[in-house]
């Protein structure tokens, strides 16, 4: 239950004066429904009895009193609406903005691995089914409790304490206990469907992305046949929440009855004992009849509680892994301007560390390409360099000063353009202005000529030209090419490039080094490569297993 | 497989588009509409039992033996309501789930076998999981809701009729008048409702892109601009959605003004005339207490329905919308790969090919296939720079894209709809873009379950050590695009997938690019084993050593724009 219960808060603190406001207006819209239907009932029975008795009686109080509530409850829904919208769409906002916060905070490699589309389907459709914890859940809980108070004290002033005991009794025990069934009973399915959901879009994007692979391998009709499958097992789970959800519907109408019901048969003998009037018991009955509008906008919510709460538990998972902070080695003046020494990484738990006792060191202006088997740790060199992976031993200087003493200023010294790197989707304007917001027209045709991309970009329209989704427009050569181009723009002093050129032919590959040189004349440029166009094109070629001294198997 | 329908015929309106789609159910849901109706005209008994109670309240005549009997009425007739309703809701879901499977099994056939890329799997996984679910609720709440809207009302004021000709004329007047203003207010709240619809998805289509981005962002240093950006952009969202909304809440507004109105005109004209200060409108005599109670409890249930259908009017548009996606998706078919990819005996005789005069489409561009007669045992680069559609011709020669002129012959027959599926059983294929299945590593290796040793492939691939380093070995899930292994070590992979398959021709895509120079020296060696042992190899690459060591070259012709 504390996930939901974050959640609450955080939706809360996201819009604390419109959660108020559509509280309190959906508690007037439910008070001024019943005392409309109360104040009818009384009228039209005290106006009948003076009928019959002949007698003087004031209608136009009453009767202004009716159209008031009449006009007010309507006008009362409406603000009770917007209010309850504007504060939905302020928390729909938070949660997603504090999704990304939270993402952000998390280390590069939970990023990385949030990143998969897979990963991503399933943060959305968590989101999307947190939403609604405020406006169909929280609020109109209150408000009903609210309201019942209202009408208990109300009720047991009017006509019986008995009355307002009997409402109370079958309002809020036997609605509470339908719903609360309700809750219960729909958990398991509704989280169940969203797993069979997930899992049909899981299977509908692996269709669609191994369609070659599976025609190729005649297994494409199986995987639809599975897909299929996949759906009637999400129907089955729709199915069984939707008949839980039908029947508490049910049984909460049945309440409303009784509790009509015994105002009927409670106002009876209390009229014939000469307790209260006629016309305050039928006040009795029908504000019994009126509240009902308190249970019915919190059938969906209670339903899709388990699956709220599966969802915030998984939303507002704490930060597991923020690595703790390495104290930083003292500077070592004089020293080169990339400075590795003893560096070695290994992964919690494995039998051979991928790095072990690496040292180099790079000058401005200088290439140094990395090259190792695929697998053999050069992206984890970079990663290290760049201060987004903790070595487990070893240091890394910039300026003679360990990078951990940068502390956010690192970003700003090293630029670490990764292998598997993303373009979002926009004009290549705004692509390139994440690297730089301030960059001018100029720079940025000049970061594209370095890159040899301008002409290609011209004939898409310019910078204006837009990327569909993700970067899609652009071959992936294209692409590579304007990451390369975005990570000249924040003109680092190091420049990390993993695997540059991969994709490009071997003509643009060269074109697009000396580009990048030409670019940065003093910036140190560390590769990981295994293009001999790379490698030819650096200063220095160290081949990582033969760095501890040169005694590696190569 | 659902027949294709004419490109030419004209695309159906929203409207038109929801009507066919939700044809098949629509005796189900005139069944449920029905039994909703017969519990809404269960109403005035419990009416009735009230009146009656409130009118022996008032003589001072209620005794427990005829008060109980109308407050079992009372229940019982409640009891009765709560039951119908849940039933036609039953048949409502049923019918609707009947409909969303069916058309989710029409989608999938449709998607299956479309390769011209134009929907995206995002896209499409969001059309079945995502779009498709919102008709729902159109089915289950608003269909059967019109039903009642249709028959309740009118049938109520009925029933007020015989007591009184004035409270029957002010419903009768209100009924209509609800519609009209509906509609009014209705017709922007429907475009907004949509607009608002797109906005949303846009916010989390957003979210997911930025959310991908984001270890990009880092690097950039650009997560706190990507925050505030996402902030500002979906607080513009916000207002432009509550200007929408402040419009479309004005239309159940307007409604629950009038029903609130008309209820309060019946309860103050009841009240009157029962004083005998309006005279008019009943029959010669005043309204008794019990009739005055029982116009008043009918009063709101006249507008209920139609209440209903106006709260289900969003689920309408939604619907609509949805329902327009999905005729366009079946309109235009697009493209479809050759034959069904279904398991099928291996075409007989040697594993030739020869392509003649062939070309194929890449959205609007027309890229020709190099004319070319191959025969098994020799070993093809497929050369040309980016973009002249080196993978396209690889994709050609599998069946995968149809060819727009022109033929491609496979071990002596045209590859067509009847050849493909078994020509594709003597095929391997290493892709350039690796995408590794929702399936263990043992699985992935070997798609045609042929339940073969992968340990000799592994090697020849130099893909044992890539194996050997894995939490589970064979049995680790390497999941989505290979995450868990590097890009070189998913295609040797891909290439042990290949040798496995012990093919008699093998298509590789740029089999050595991401490979080290030792292991892309092992993955020559193993396509030119498969060659040597009698297999057609064709490779498109710009890899210059691959090329060298191929026995033949043929260079693609170069692409040429459509007109």
């Amino acid at each position: 239950m504390r996930p939901l219960a974050d959640t609450l808060r955080l939706v809360m603190a996201a819009a604390p004066g419109a959660m108020l406001l559509g509280t309190l207006l959906s508690v007037l819209v439910l008070v001024m429904g019943a005392a409309l239907l109360g104040l009818s009932g009384w009228f039209i029975t005290a106006t009948g009895m003076a009928a019959m008795a002949g007698a003087v009686f004031d209608v136009f109080t009453p009767s202004s009193g009716i159209r008031f509530l009449a006009v007010g409850r309507a006008g009362a829904r409406y603000g009770e609406r917007l209010a309850t919208h504007d504060a939905t769409l302020r928390a729909l906002a938070a949660l997603r903005v504090d999704l990304m916060r939270r993402q952000l905070a998390r280390g590069f490699e939970a990023m990385a691995r949030a990143r998969a589309p897979l990963a991503l389907t399933r943060i959305t459709a968590d989101v999307d089914a947190l939403d609604g914890v405020a406006l169909r859940l929280a609020l109109p809980v209150v408000a009903a409790l609210v309201t019942h108070a209202f009408a208990f004290v109300a009720l047991g002033w009017l006509t019986t304490w008995a009355t307002a005991g009997a409402v109370v009794v079958f309002y809020v025990a036997g609605g509470g206990f339908v719903l609360l069934w309700l809750a219960r009973r729909a958990a398991r399915p509704s989280v169940a469907g969203e797993r069979a959901a997930q899992a049909l879009r899981r299977g509908a994007v692996d269709m669609l992305r191994g369609q070659e692979d599976l025609l190729v391998y005649g297994r494409l009709a199986e995987a639809r046949a599975a897909l299929v499958a996949q759906g009637d097992e999400a129907d089955a789970a729709a199915r069984a929440v939707d008949a839980a959800e039908r029947r508490a519907g049910a049984w909460l109408a049945f309440a409303v009855t009784l509790a009509a019901g015994a105002a009927l048969a409670l106002g009876g003998w209390a009229v014939s004992a000469g307790g209260i009037g006629a016309a305050e018991a039928a006040i009795g009955v029908f504000v019994a009849l009126a509240l009902s509008e308190t249970l019915q906008p919190l059938r969906r919510g209670m339903a899709e509680l388990g699956r709220m709460r599966d969802a915030a538990g998984r939303v507002l998972a704490r930060e597991e892994d923020g690595a703790e902070t390495r104290a930083a080695v003292p500077d070592r003046p004089g020293a080169a301007r990339l400075s590795v020494e003893g560096l070695g990484f290994r992964r919690p738990g494995a039998l051979r560390a991928v790095v072990e006792g690496l040292s180099f060191d790079v000058r401005a202006g200088e290439t140094l390409a990395l090259t190792a088997p695929s697998g053999g740790g050069k992206s984890t060199v970079l990663g290290m360099i760049a201060g987004v992976l903790d070595p487990t031993s070893g240091t890394v200087r910039l300026d003679g000063r360990d990078i951990v003493a940068f502390d956010g200023d690192l970003r700003a010294r090293v630029t670490l353009v990764p292998q598997r790197a993303a373009l979002v989707g926009g004009s290549i304007r705004e692509n390139l202005h994440l690297a730089d917001p301030g960059a001018e027209e100029a720079d940025l045709w000049r970061a594209l000529e370095a890159v040899a991309l301008a002409a290609r970009v011209r004939a898409l329209g310019g910078l204006d030209g837009t990327l569909g989704e993700g970067g899609s427009g652009l071959s992936g050569g294209e692409a590579r090419r304007l990451v390369l181009a975005r990570g000249l723009l924040r003109r680092p002093r190091v420049l990390l490039l993993d695997e540059p050129t991969e994709g490009l032919d071997e003509a643009t590959a060269e074109r697009v080094l000396k580009g990048l040189r030409a670019a940065l004349p003093e910036a140190a440029i560390v590769t990981a490569s295994h293009r001999v166009a790379e490698t030819r094109s650096a200063d220095r070629v160290l081949a990582l297993g033969a760095a501890d001294g040169g005694a590696g198997p190569g | 497989m659902t027949p294709d329908p004419s490109p030419d015929a004209p695309r159906p309106s929203p409207a038109e588009a929801l009507a066919a789609f939700e044809a098949p159910a629509r005796a189900a849901l005139a069944r449920a509409g029905a039994l909703g109706i017969v519990a809404a005209l269960l109403w005035p008994v419990q009416a009735y039992a009230v009146a009656a109670s409130v009118h022996l309240w008032a003589v001072g005549t209620w005794n427990p033996v005829p008060g109980l009997w109308l407050v079992a009425l009372f229940v019982t007739a409640g009891a009765a309501r709560a039951l119908l309703e849940a039933r036609a809701g039953g048949i409502a879901h049923r019918a609707a789930e009947a409909l969303m499977a069916a058309e989710r099994e029409r989608l999938i056939a449709a998607e299956a076998a479309r390769v011209d890329r134009g929907t995206n799997s995002a896209a499409f996984a969001a059309l079945l999981t995502q779009k498709l679910p919102l008709m729902v609720p159109y089915l289950v709440r608003y269909r059967p809701a019109f039903l009642r809207a249709t028959v309740v009302p009118l049938t109520l004021v009925a029933l007020t009729l015989p007591v009184s000709w004035a409270v029957a004329l002010v419903l009768l007047v209100a009924i209509p008048l609800i519609p009209l203003f509906q509609a009014l207010v209705g017709i922007a709240a429907r475009d907004a409702s949509a607009k608002q619809m797109d906005e949303i998805a846009d916010l989390n289509g957003l979210l997911s892109e930025r959310l991908s981005a984001l270890p990009d962002l880092h690097l950039l240093d650009a997560g706190g601009r990507a925050l505030s950006g996402f902030a500002v952009r979906a607080e513009a969202l916000r207002r432009r959605t509550m200007a929408v909304l402040r419009v479309a809440f004005l239309s159940s507004t307007v409604l629950e003004f009038f029903s609130a109105l008309g209820v309060a005109l019946v309860a103050v004209y009841v009240g009157f005339n029962m004083l005998d200060w309006i005279g008019f409108g009943d029959w010669g005599q005043a309204l008794t207490l019990a009739q005055g109670i029982f116009v008043l409890m009918l009063a709101p249930e006249v507008f209920q329905p139609l209440r209903e259908v106006s709260a289900a009017w969003h689920d309408k548009a939604t619907a609509e919308a949805v329902a327009r996606d999905l005729a366009e998706v079946h309109a235009d078919p697009g493209p479809r790969a050759l034959g069904a990819g279904a398991r099928a005996a291996p075409l007989p005789g040697p594993a030739t090919l020869r392509v003649s005069g062939a070309s194929v489409l890449r959205g609007a561009e027309k890229v020709p296939l190099p004319d070319m007669a191959l025969s098994p045992g020799q070993a093809v680069a497929l050369t040309g720079s980016s973009g002249t559609g080196k993978s396209s011709a690889l994709l050609a020669i599998a069946g995968l894209v149809p060819v727009a002129a022109g033929r491609i012959e496979v071990a002596g027959r045209v590859l067509d709809d009847a050849t493909a599926d078994a020509w594709r059983a003597r095929l391997a294929w290493v892709p350039q873009r690796v995408h590794v299945p929702d399936a263990t590593l043992a699985e992935a290796l070997d798609p045609r379950g042929t339940g073969a040793d992968p340990a000799e492939a592994l090697a020849a691939a130099r893909a044992g050590a890539v194996v050997a380093g894995l939490p589970e070995g064979l049995a680790t899930r390497l999941g989505e695009n290979g995450a868990g292994v590097s890009g070189g070590e998913a295609r040797r992979l891909m290439l042990a997938r290949a040798l496995l398959a012990r093919p008699d021709v093998v298509l590789a895509d740029e089999p050595t690019a991401d490979l080290d120079a030792a292991t892309a020296a092992a993955v020559r060696a193993a396509l030119r084993r498969l060659a040597e042992g009698g297999a057609l190899v064709i490779v498109a690459t710009h890899d210059p050593v691959l090329v060298r060591e191929m026995d033949r070259i043929v260079p693609m012709p170069g692409a040429a724009r459509a007109a």
